[in-house]
């Protein structure tokens, strides 16, 4: 493959990986999970990677990236956490990072993990995210809550809508992570051919 | 997203239009769509802008004056009208998805959040909060009687047994000094580290973190943002200054959440001077206890000290007012395995942080003593603690502070135990303490997050504020003749 410009100079946005289609089925496959603060983000990470880390949305550590690995359907995956992210746009330091996460690291999936109860709220950006490209799963979680407030979503029409899988997903009793471990193998499959 | 070229007339069209043609510009390279970086590009993102200047150097000339052409046709910064032209398409999906059966359910908690964010309900409440938590628990509770009774067992049991082992194994006086001193390494930065720091911190993170998982912190920011724009500062700030009456070390180290360069410096500032730490504050509020005027004065003036340099900051340096907006997530009660989690996390992770620095100063002062740097440095200090109408003792007391501020703080204790101390004098000199130079651990973080300049100017700023406000204040007591 020609390599371009783009990708041998040494920009902070480019991939370091290059885009070697040979090589990327020896590599893990690559979620990154992004959100708002207090969308449970590290709840669903620890769910999915098994490894213990820190259920905090405080500056002092969830600016330490974590990553770890999850075995899904035998099939080994890299998740990545990042810190709390409003949109595509950053303002905060933190922000930044999770941007440069998200588009550095060429993920093969990302999750979008929004608040059910607020979905008014996180919407745009998801769809910031879809129109940027970028292999999105939305996953709307603490539904237990919005169930309790009397919120009630078309899940159907909404992937319809967005064009994207959508997961509901309670993560503290981890109800829902079944289906969202089949969506993000079936995804990663769907996105290979 | 897409522009409706036709629908909402001409300025519409130039959006839409511009868009394309930056996206026909761009190639397909990029690791997001060029849709979504034309976008990026006309919302005048730098990173972005930076990219694709690196990437494609011969078109950015002509995106440039893209840009430039739709911005004179808008009223409102473009990344505004993008954001209502996104909420417009949200809504439209949200309203076909979403149903709400029933809305009667957060009745209270919804007063409550309210209540939370009036000024005049909301800051008598931001007052009892501080008095319970911050004063009763953490100050009273954490640091007087738990740290008390820790640091009675160390002194009484460990330390002994530490100089014993030590004396008798090591022959040298001067390593001997260095490790189990008055000042050594295990006899005072360790039990500083452990015996002091370690419970009211540990403390302080327990209220932080149940008021935090309430979901009271966002609130508040909303609360304070009229206040600290006024600083230069915004809503956001709050967390950095909240956890300053913890440590203001670890506050300095949080003060990289806030956005501008200008909004960390003045934040940074303002911890250096006018935030004092639980420890600190714990030694000073025993000081005062019997002078009920005095604190009260106390508490006034280093207010007004925060709030007018805040001011004055704001004024003097350049650069936009923050603009703040924040999500208000619902009330909650606090999930009591969390809080630990959190606090045990957060404990973990400051005294990583800070156990190097104590050690650090523990061997600054062995040298400081050791080459007689201590004494000459004190008698520096001695004829500007007089000028402001204190005792020549309370050098020492002041040149300690800058390796602790409670043991400055501490310092004076014994002065005012020994009888040295008026009630005036006390006055004057707790506000000069508590204004006087960020202890050694802040001044090290400061010089790591601002780098080495800026960190030093804020020193010697800090400095002479200090001395200058005690020495008015000393002034105005004597001119009133008020004696306290």
């Amino acid at each position: 493959m020609k390599q371009t410009r783009f990708e041998q100079r040494n920009n902070p946005l480019s991939s370091a990986v290059p885009e070697n289609t040979e090589g990327t089925h020896d590599r893990p496959k690559k979620i990154v999970i992004i959100g708002n603060p207090n969308v449970g983000k590290s709840v669903l990470f620890n769910n999915l990677t098994n490894n213990y880390v820190t259920v905090s949305n405080y500056p002092g550590t969830s600016v330490e990236v974590t990553s770890g690995f999850a075995d899904i359907k035998g099939e080994r995956f890299e998740v990545i956490d990042t810190p709390g992210m409003y949109s595509l746009t950053p303002i905060t330091e933190e922000e930044r990072v999770g941007r440069k996460i998200l588009i550095q690291g060429r993920p093969d999936i990302v999750l979008h993990v929004v608040d059910a109860k607020n979905l008014e709220r996180m919407l745009a950006f998801t769809l910031q995210l879809i129109e940027a490209g970028l292999p999105v799963i939305l996953v709307l979680n603490i539904m237990d809550e919005a169930q309790k407030e009397g919120i009630k979503i078309d899940f159907t029409l909404l992937e319809k809508l967005v064009a994207v899988p959508v997961v509901g997903t309670i993560s503290t009793t981890k109800k829902g992570m079944d289906i969202l471990k089949e969506r993000i193998v079936g995804y990663a499959i769907r996105k290979k051919s | 997203m897409q522009f409706e070229k036709n629908h909402d007339g001409p300025i519409e069209h130039s959006l839409e239009i511009a868009l394309e043609k930056i996206e026909g510009l761009l190639y397909d390279k990029y690791p997001l769509s060029r849709r979504a970086v034309g976008l990026l590009l006309l919302q005048e993102d730098h990173e972005i802008h930076e990219m694709v200047k690196e990437s494609q150097p011969t078109i950015i000339d002509h995106i440039e004056k893209i840009i430039s052409g739709v911005k004179a046709h808008y009223a409102y910064p473009i990344e505004y009208e993008i954001a209502l032209r996104r909420r417009d398409e949200v809504e439209r999906i949200i309203n076909r998805v979403v149903k709400v059966a029933k809305e009667e359910a957060q009745g209270i908690a919804e007063k409550v959040s309210a209540l939370m964010m009036n000024p005049i309900a909301g800051f008598p409440l931001l007052f009892l909060i501080l008095y319970f938590g911050l004063y009763k628990f953490v100050g009273v509770f954490g640091a007087g009687t738990v740290v008390g009774y820790i640091e009675e067992t160390y002194d009484s049991h460990l330390n002994p047994l530490l100089v014993k082992i030590f004396s008798s194994f090591i022959p040298w006086r001067i390593v001997q000094d260095l490790l189990v001193g008055e000042y050594g390494i295990l006899t005072l930065g360790l039990r500083y580290a452990v015996a002091l720091i370690l419970p009211i911190v540990t403390f302080f993170f327990l209220v932080f973190s149940v008021i935090e998982d309430t979901g009271y912190l966002p609130r508040l920011a909303m609360l304070i943002d009229r206040t600290f724009k006024k600083i230069g500062l915004s809503g956001r700030a709050v967390i950095p200054m909240v956890l300053g009456f913890g440590c203001a070390t670890m506050a300095t180290l949080v003060t990289r959440t806030l956005p501008t360069k200008r909004e960390r410096l003045i934040a940074t500032m303002l911890l250096a001077l006018a935030v004092p730490c639980s420890a600190q504050l714990g030694v000073i509020l025993a000081l005062l206890g019997g002078h009920p005027k005095a604190m009260v004065l106390w508490a006034g003036i280093i207010m007004m000290v925060f709030l007018f340099i805040g001011f004055l900051t704001a004024k003097v340096l350049p650069g936009e007012r923050p603009s703040f907006y924040i999500e208000i997530p619902p009330l909650r009660m606090p999930h009591l395995g969390n809080i630990f989690t959190k606090t045990y996390v957060r404990v973990k992770w400051y005294f990583m942080e800070i156990l190097p620095l104590f050690l650090l100063a523990s061997v600054l002062i062995w040298l400081g003593k050791l080459t007689r740097l201590f004494d000459f440095l004190i008698f520096l200090f001695t004829k500007p603690v007089t000028m402001i109408g204190l005792p020549k003792e309370a050098a020492k007391a002041f040149l300690f502070g800058f390796f602790r501020r409670d043991y400055g703080a501490a310092g004076l204790y014994d002065l005012h135990k020994n009888g040295l101390l008026t009630g005036d004098q006390l006055l004057v000199a707790c506000v000069a303490l508590t204004l006087f130079l960020p202890c050694i651990a802040q001044f090290l973080m400061n010089l790591r997050q601002r780098g080495w300049k800026t960190g030093v100017g804020i020193s010697l700023f800090t400095l002479f504020i200090s001395f200058a406000i005690a020495f008015m204040v000393n002034l105005a007591l004597n001119k009133l003749g008020i004696s306290l």
